[in-house]
């Protein structure tokens, strides 16, 4: 027997233009893997999209990919996670699901208030396969304390089960206030339990006692900033007989700098940074900067990020990005609050930078008003499924409708 | 009810004569009234009187049972009679209560305590339930609560023979902690007794989600599995726990100062000092060989291998997760059922290390009042806070014994042998629960570190019978007998009513 293990695609996660492709295109490549392996089924641990309703541009790609394993005759079996499952039940995975692209082995049944899962069982391998969906912020576990394990346990032969949930005793000081479940959630006696949500590569081969071997295969991509850091590729599993093997994915290669800019003007830290690319050769790369601490002078915006990019991009850098958040300046004055809630802390700031817009006929009261507004349209969250363009309609109707926005 | 009369005594020991149709028992609460003010006494002795002399009762005697005389004595009621020896625990004037300075009524009668004269016992802020009153072996309808805050932080002795009543003790304070946020409690149990795996437990409590369940073998479905990284060890860690010659320490300390969190793993695949710092081959090898032991670890010459509790890549956050849950107020039960004293103290060391830290920085930044105080349950006490331990150094244990209650991080010390505890210790336990005891010694050693004077309360203290125990504390006002109920029983109630939510499972196909 031998399986592909995959989680966290995460298709359609970055939104820049130029790397919006990249999580297709590592699941087309892990897919292309999985076939040139003659892997005999396909487990995919949940997030398989970004959202419960994908993007057609990106949602296209997948299909292709996951129609191409139909006609080759390899099996998918997935559970939804965090990222696509959707309350309302509204998912492109039961779509795809209805048009035969993958089986989704969260199935049950509920007997005397108990979740009884049932086995998918893999035809030609007779695996014997089920899993529970993840839901964010833990939600699952309720899932997982009324789960009939009796039937699951007993059951004899291969199993596999799938899940979306990082494991207390396994997580890293990462995930140190991440929600997690204990191992003892999980139903016992599985050969195999095919982890997603974490986004590091783990697997136990240790068996723990009355658990087969757990695996996390991590994303098949890096998802944000400090993933590219950290892993700078991602993967998935190919498991033949129980022995494990991690196949990595590289699209691009990433390069990180990472500069702690403490006592540094603003263009000491620019000159550190050309110092710090000037001998190197960026083909095909997506580079990371980030930076860190407080300047001696000047602002995070002072710093000349235009020479830096375009000089990357001239050594033939596929992409570049930054991170400042934790570079600061001395040359903002520490402001102490007293209050109560946000809104007390926004109110003071406000009050404290009033008299910066200058407008006709704005009184110091309305520009209180107009900045009050403006932070309160602007908070509004993306919803779930929505396309940005409608996301993007909606806030400009909020700021209409406002009379100090008009 | 009047009981008795107050006849002779002095001040301790006042003599009372029980009335004849009433059974005066060890350890009753009476009242007597003294002036504008109530005197709540306790019997600490009870003593036959007679108008005959001691001669004559014994000829009396012999005449009864050598002859079968039909002797009758004349006014029986009047010339034969028990005599209570009686100490004056507070007096009690306007509801509140103050120490005894006076004696009561010269003649005054004595009679039964009611609800109304402890109207002082009020319910503390943060009340911690430790039993019912009790006088003699009746049980009032009157719940005893302390200032759990207070005397968590101050430790708490819970001293009794086998048998007494110390697990149902503690298993009902821990049933009536957990739904208090006023306190975190961490339970090392070495007899996995108190979570109720296969047994009612704290598994069943109606707010089970404050109950955390550590446990290294078979969890139970929610209970999470002890794994504790190598990585978080720490040389101090170990002290109380192990025995190290001064070489090993210095051995033990330079690995650390070298290779920081990854001095156990350098140890054992014999990773070179820097220059200057070097130790026999023997030692090293003694070191190594006692970590592998203690830790359940195994080095097959080339790779190490863990097999027990202490994990190479598991448990990086377990010390941690451990202190939030006692800082979000949680009961944290750690199973140390299966492994040896050492293993067990170790694990207790390394959370506790880290626990006192914690607190002590938010006593430094000006947070501790905000956090709730912290009571680690330790079994078996005097192997950490024994006089022959602390011979050989200080542990994190005896530091807290000594300062923990500036930093609200107490200990509740459960033992049978509380003469093994150095005094200095002994009197640092501001509270102390004590069950029947048998051994004298041990009872004696209670009795001369006790908040109040239980000097005349030794024969009580040997009578006291299961589930029956008098509390003495800096923070109550006299040492109050109490009968703790069953755990069976002080559960029943909570337990009932307890109401699952039932997942309608969205997202799993249902058919």
């Amino acid at each position: 027997m031998k399986f592909a293990h995959l989680a966290d695609c995460h298709i359609g996660s970055w939104r820049d233009p130029k790397l919006r492709h990249i999580s297709t295109e590592a699941f087309a490549r892990a897919i292309d893997i999985c076939i040139e392996k003659e892997v005999d089924f396909i487990l995919i641990a949940g997030d398989l999209f970004q959202t419960s309703l994908p993007a057609i541009e990106q949602l296209k790609g997948a299909v292709e990919k996951l129609k191409e394993l139909k006609d080759q005759g390899i099996p998918v079996y997935i559970i939804a996670g965090s990222h696509d499952f959707s309350p309302s039940g509204k998912t492109m995975l039961d779509v795809l699901e209805s048009a035969g692209l993958f089986i989704n082995v969260a199935q049950g049944s509920v007997e005397d208030k108990q979740l009884r899962l049932n086995f998918t069982i893999d035809p030609k391998t007779g695996a014997k396969i089920t899993g529970l969906l993840g839901k964010r912020a833990g939600l699952d576990r309720l899932y997982y304390e009324q789960l009939a394990r009796e039937n699951l346990e007993e059951e004899d032969g291969y199993k596999i089960f799938m899940f979306h949930a990082a494991l207390e005793e396994f997580k890293p000081k990462d995930l140190e206030k991440a929600v997690v479940h204990p191992l003892s959630l999980l139903p016992r006696r599985f050969n195999y339990y095919a982890g997603g949500h974490v986004h590091y590569v783990k697997q136990f081969d240790k068996k723990e006692e009355g658990f087969g071997m757990i695996a996390y295969p991590g994303p098949l991509f890096p998802n944000s900033f400090k993933e590219l850091e950290d892993l700078q590729r991602g993967g998935f599993y190919i498991v033949e007989d129980d022995r494990i093997e991690w196949h990595p994915i590289q699209i691009y290669n990433v390069h990180s700098i990472s500069l702690e800019c403490n006592h540094k003007t603003a263009e000491e830290v620019r000159e550190m940074l050309l110092d710090e690319i000037k001998d190197k050769e960026f083909n095909d790369t997506i580079v990371t900067i980030r930076l860190s601490g407080t300047l001696e002078a000047g602002k995070p915006s002072d710093i000349n990020f235009k020479d830096i990019f375009t000089m990357l991009y001239d050594k033939s850098a596929y992409f570049v990005m930054k991170n400042t958040a934790a570079l600061t300046t001395k040359e903002f004055e520490e402001i102490k609050i007293e209050a109560k809630n946000t809104e007390e802390i926004e109110d003071a700031l406000i009050r404290e930078h009033l008299g910066q817009i200058k407008m006709d006929n704005l009184s110091v009261e309305k520009e209180k008003e107009l900045v009050k507004a403006l932070v309160r349209a602007l908070s509004i969250e993306k919803e779930e499924g929505e396309r940005q363009a409608d996301f993007e309609e909606r806030i400009r109707k909020e700021v209409k409708g406002n009379e100090f926005l008009e | 009810m009047v009981r008795g009369q107050v006849l002779s005594g002095e001040f301790g020991k006042i003599l009372v004569r029980q009335k004849s149709d009433q059974a005066l028992e060890l350890g009753e609460l009476l009242i007597a009234e003294a002036a504008e003010k109530k005197i709540l006494l306790q019997v600490t002795g009870l003593i036959y009187g007679s108008q005959i002399s001691q001669q004559n009762l014994e000829l009396i005697s012999g005449m009864k049972l050598e002859n079968n005389l039909p002797l009758e004595f004349m006014d029986p009621k009047l010339r034969n009679y028990t005599l209570a020896v009686t100490k004056s625990l507070v007096s009690i004037e306007s509801k509140k209560a103050a120490m005894a300075k006076t004696l009561p009524h010269f003649f005054g009668e004595v009679r039964d305590v009611t609800k109304e004269d402890l109207s002082f016992l009020t319910k503390p802020k943060t009340p911690l339930f430790i039993g019912k009153l009790r006088s003699g072996s009746k049980t009032l309808d009157m719940d005893i609560f302390l200032e759990g805050s207070d005397v968590f932080a101050h430790h708490i002795l819970i001293a009794a023979t086998t048998g007494r009543g110390k697990s149902n003790l503690t298993s009902c304070m821990l049933w009536d902690t957990t739904t208090k946020d006023f306190c975190g409690i961490l339970v090392l149990d070495p007899h996995d007794e108190y979570y109720g795996r296969n047994k009612l437990g704290l598994k069943d409590h109606p707010r089970r989600e404050n109950v955390v369940y550590y446990t290294p073998f078979n969890a139970p479905p929610g209970a999470k599995t002890l794994k504790i990284n190598l990585r978080t060890i720490r040389p101090a860690h170990f002290n109380g726990v192990v025995d190290w010659s001064d070489p090993q320490q210095q051995a033990l300390n330079a690995f650390y100062k070298q290779f920081g969190n990854e001095w156990i793993e350098s140890i054992v695949l014999e990773k070179p000092l820097s220059k200057g710092m070097d130790f026999y081959e023997g030692t090293l090898a003694v070191v190594k060989r006692r970590l592998l032991a203690l830790l359940d670890l195994e080095f097959d010459g080339q790779q190490l291998y863990d097999k027990g509790v202490f994990a190479l890549n598991a448990g990086e956050t377990t010390i941690n997760d451990i202190c939030n849950e006692l800082e979000s107020a949680k009961t944290v039960i750690v199973d140390t059922s299966g492994f040896q004293s050492s293993t067990e103290i170790l694990i207790g060391s390394l959370i506790t290390h880290e626990i006192f830290r914690r607190y002590k920085k938010c006593k430094t930044d000006g947070s501790l009042a905000q956090k709730p105080v912290i009571s680690v349950i330790l079994e078996e006490a005097p192997r950490v806070l024994g006089k022959e331990v602390l011979e050989k150094g200080p542990n994190i244990f005896s530091t807290i014994a000594r300062e923990g209650r500036k930093f609200k991080v107490g200990l509740t010390a459960i033992t049978q042998l509380p003469s093994l505890i150095p005094r200095e210790i002994l009197a640092n336990i501001n509270t102390k629960i004590i069950l029947g005891i048998e051994m004298a010694p041990e009872r004696q050693a209670i009795i001369e570190s006790a908040a109040q004077d239980l000097s005349e309360d030794n024969r009580t203290i040997a009578s006291l019978d299961i589930g029956e125990a008098i509390v003495t504390s800096n923070f109550a006002r006299f040492a109050m007998p109490i009968k703790i109920p069953l755990f069976e029983e002080f559960t029943k109630e909570s337990r009932r009513g307890k109401e699952t939510t039932i997942s309608s499972f969205t997202g799993v196909k249902l058919g």
